[in-house]
Order: C-alpha cells, then structure tokens, then sequence
C-alpha cells in the first residue's frame, strides 16, 4: 500500500529532514511510526499525504507515484485517504453530524447515501447520540472520536494518523487505538505516528522507529 | 437535487457565516471601497454628461472638399469612396454645384439668375463629417492628404472645439483614466488583502479541506461568493455616492443647465457610469479574492 524507496526531503537552508529512507507497508497492515519530536515522523507523513514532495526517491501509495500527483489528481488521491489528527481540527460551526459528512461531500456523495454513512461512522465510535450536538460542547475524547469517524465515513483504504492520543488520557487513548485495530481488522491499512511509548507497547504491530531523519529500526512490537 | 447545487448553497451559507463573524469590517471596507470607487465614476459621470450636453458641431469637425472642375463622375465617385471608407470620416455628402448655387443665391437674396445658372462658377463639393472620436493627428493627416491630392481644387476645414482643444482635453481624458485605473487598482489590492487576511484567519480550515481532498474551486468558493457581495455592495455604494454628488452638485450649475436648454434641472446621470461602476467592482473584488486565495492554495496544494 505504502512504498518509500530512497526517499529523501530536505528543506531549503536546513539539513535533510528526511534521508534515503526505504520501508513498505503491505495493504491491511497496521503499522507506528515513532520518534522524538523533529525526528521526521511529520514531515513523512506530509509525504504520504501529498503536502510535499520528496527531494528525491519514490514515494508510491496504492501504485501511484506521488511526485506525478498534482491539481485534481492529488485532490482524488486525497479522497481515499483518512486523516486523524492530534488535534481533531473539526469545524465548531457545524454540527457533528455535518463534520463527519464534511469528506463526503467534498467527495460528491449523493444526498441520499450521506445519512447512512454518517449513522455507520458515528455508531463505529460510540456517538450516534451526538449527531446534532456542536463539537465544542464535546469533551476532549468524544472530539477526537469525531475526528475518526471523519477520518473512516469514507471508507478509506488507508488511514494516517499524527499523534491522534496526545491530547487524550490513557483511558482514552487506549480505547482510540482499539478502534484502529478494529478498522485494521477490516482490512484498512493504517500507519499511526506517536512518539508515545506507552501506546506503541500496548499493541503488537509493526513499529517504524525514525531518528534525526533516518529509519533506524523496522521491525515487530509485542506486548 | 444535483451535488454542484447544493456545493454552491453551502459554499453561500459558508461566505455568508464568515461575513456575518465580521460584519463591521465587511461594512467599513464596503463603505471604503464604494467612495473609492466614486472617484473614476464621478469623473466619468461629469464628462459623459457633459458630453450629452454639448452641441454634437463642437465636438464634430467638418471640411468642404472642392473638386477640380474637370473631374469625371467615376474619379468623384472613387475618391467619395475612398473617404466613405475611413474610419475616422463618418459621412460623405456630395453637394452639386447647381445645388450650391442655388443655395447661395437663395442666402444672399439674389434670386436664381439666368446668368450664373448658365455658366455655374462654383466646383462641386463634398462635405465631410468627421467622427466625434476622430484624433487631431488624424484629421489633419486627412487634410494634408486631401489638400494633395489633384482632384482636390481646394478645401475648407472646421475643426471641432474639441480637435482645437484636443490637447487639453487629452491631457484631463488621461488623468481621469488614470486616476480610474488607480481606484480600480486600488480596489483590487484592498480585496486582495481583506482576502487573504481571511484565508490566513481560516489556514487550518482549509489545510484540512485540502487534506480531505477537496479541490481548489471547492475551497475557495466562499471567498469568492464573499468577494463577490464585496464588489456588489460597494458598487452600489459607489452609484449611491455619484447620484448623491450629482444630485448635490449640479444645483450650482441650474442656471446654466437652463440657458442651454429650458428643460434641464440637473445633469443627467448617465446609466453607463452606474452600470460600468459596478462591474468594476465585481470584478476588481472578485479578481483581488480569487488571487489572494489562489496564492494561499498553490502554496498547500
């Protein structure tokens, strides 16, 4: 689903944010990817979402070269793509229900076909009852659970994640990451980034380790 | 109902939501914009209402063309051709000299006579009318030529006040362009900023649209509907501010107005003035909003 092959990012006047980083990650597979802030964990998650591109190396979601992505292609490439963030970035003057339909519309999802969707996405994270509420009446977690059902109403084949427990408790958080591990169940590939060692020891997937802009380890995590 | 429909309704609720958020500074800029705007408008209310005003034979140069006598009709009929075809003449007139005559002796009183009809002095003529738009330079080119040309005997030329004013008044025809293009300008760059102030207000909002996949028209839509209520408000403010400067104005020049004609009040405002206001303000708004978003957008797309 995910292919890095000498992927290498450098910003103008700075070093190498990213250098000659090779790794790939299967469809249906879940994977973190973990390191101290600065270490490069965003700048290849901006990759992956097509927010920049690569000094040199490829970088290939679903067999498209992301460097030949742009315009509207990029924008399409975007729509199979589900998004969480550390901080749920929802819209306070919608409704919770039209934050989660947000994707789909921006997709051209008929009329019709929303309301179904957004039952599903909002019943998946334990908010059918807020449907109508405004996020900023929600908690911290109940917000962020919003920001994952946005992230899946569309059904993505791939879903990215910056930091999405940061602003969470333990509780919380491990109650997020059983989400995704539903959704990897379902067999979305997913790639978690968390430089929280707690989250990544609770789960026995892949765990992608980055220092200073390098892929330093690869390999399976246990409990 | 079809997606794009509802698309636009959004992206409507959307400009709407955000001017509402901003209601007083939506409400300064419109009233800053519309004034602006007045300047070029103004101006060119006083000159096309004046224009309306003045007799059309100030503003349109004529010449007498005299032939030579021993011109045949088919060289006449070419060289009334030839004139008839120039852009800048709007209308050949060929006066036979027993026409000519006939009305001179009808001026002077003479009555026809017998002598003069028999053996006509007169040449025959043309009368040319220039057009109102006709440059200087190019009338008088038209003369020199005529003046050398052998089936010319002679001529006689008019020129309109405005031709012998003509560099006055291109020079005042090139400060109010200018002074217009300035405001327009203006307008667009005020669009401009108040846009990309907006689009820098609203960075996150559309970082994550752009990371949901939405296109860039979809993105800036609002902004777009935003700047277009911009352009349609402050245009009517600025028709609101010429028909008021008018309104106000034009009562100092009454009794002038009056003694060129009895059935004027006031200056005519002049529906191009009002109509040409306003789609420059559409337009310079929507062009200022579409390039601050536009700029935002290439950076993150």
């Amino acid at each position: 689903m995910i292919e890095f092959e000498g992927v290498v990012k450098t910003y103008e006047g700075h070093r190498e944010a990213l250098s000659g980083v090779n790794f790939r990650l299967a469809p249906g597979e879940m994977a973190f990817l973990t390191g101290h802030s600065g270490a490069g964990k965003s700048t290849l998650l901006r990759l992956i979402l097509g927010l920049e591109k690569s000094s040199s190396g490829i970088v290939r979601v679903a067999g498209s070269d992301l460097s030949t992505l742009s315009g509207e292609k990029l924008a399409r490439y975007r729509r199979r793509v589900g998004v969480v963030f550390q901080d749920p970035n929802l819209e306070d003057d919608l409704s919770v229900y039209d934050n989660v339909a947000l994707p789909l519309r921006i997709s051209g999802f008929s009329e019709s076909e929303i309301p179904k969707r957004v039952r599903a996405a909002l019943s998946r994270v334990d908010l059918s009852d807020q449907a109508n509420a405004s996020p900023r009446f929600l908690s911290g977690g109940q917000q962020q659970r919003v920001g994952i059902a946005r992230a899946i109403v569309h059904r993505p084949a791939l879903l990215v994640a910056d930091e999405p427990t940061g602003n969470l408790d333990p509780e919380l958080s491990a109650r997020v990451m059983r989400m995704f591990t539903q959704f990897q169940q379902l067999g979305v590939t997913i790639l978690v980034a968390t430089h929280e060692r707690a989250v990544v020891d609770s789960l026995p997937f892949r765990r992608l380790v980055i220092e200073k802009g390098r892929l330093v380890s690869d390999g399976m995590g246990s409990r | 109902m079809a997606r794009w429909i509802l698309d636009h309704l959004q992206a409507i609720k959307d400009a709407w939501r955000r001017t509402a958020d901003r209601l007083t500074q939506f409400m300064v800029v419109v009233c800053l914009l519309g004034i602006l705007l007045a300047i070029p408008g103004w101006l060119a209310q006083i000159w096309l209402s004046m224009a309306s005003l003045v007799p059309e034979e100030v503003v349109q140069s004529e010449a007498i063309v005299f032939l030579n006598k021993e011109l045949d009709v088919e060289a006449r009929i070419d060289l009334e051709r030839v004139l008839s075809e120039m852009k800048e003449i709007e209308q050949v007139i060929f006066v036979a000299k027993n026409v000519a005559l006939k009305e001179l002796s009808a001026q002077d009183g003479l009555g026809p006579i017998a002598d003069l009809q028999a053996n006509n002095p007169l040449p025959d003529a043309l009368r040319l009318k220039f057009s109102i738009r006709a440059l200087k330079k190019t009338e008088n080119n038209i003369i020199a030529n005529l003046l050398a040309d052998k089936r010319v005997l002679s001529l006689r030329y008019f020129p309109s006040t405005r031709v012998q004013y003509s560099s006055l008044v291109e020079k005042l025809g090139l400060l109010g362009v200018a002074l217009s293009g300035l405001a327009v300008l203006g307008v667009a760059m005020a669009v401009f900023l108040v846009a990309a102030a907006d689009v820098v207000d609203d960075q996150r909002r559309i970082e994550l649209y752009t990371l949901l996949g939405a296109s860039k028209s979809f993105i800036r839509r609002p902004y777009l509907y935003r700047a277009t209520w911009l352009g349609i408000l402050s245009g009517f403010i600025a028709c609101l501010v010429i028909i008021s400067l008018n309104e106000l104005l034009s009562a100092d020049f009454v009794t002038n107005l009056k003694a060129l004609d009895s059935r004027l009040e006031h200056l005519p405002v002049d529906a191009r003035t009002l109509v040409g206001v306003a789609t420059a303000a559409i337009l310079a708004s929507w062009v200022g909003a579409e390039r601050a978003v536009n700029r935002r957008l290439s950076a993150l797309h």
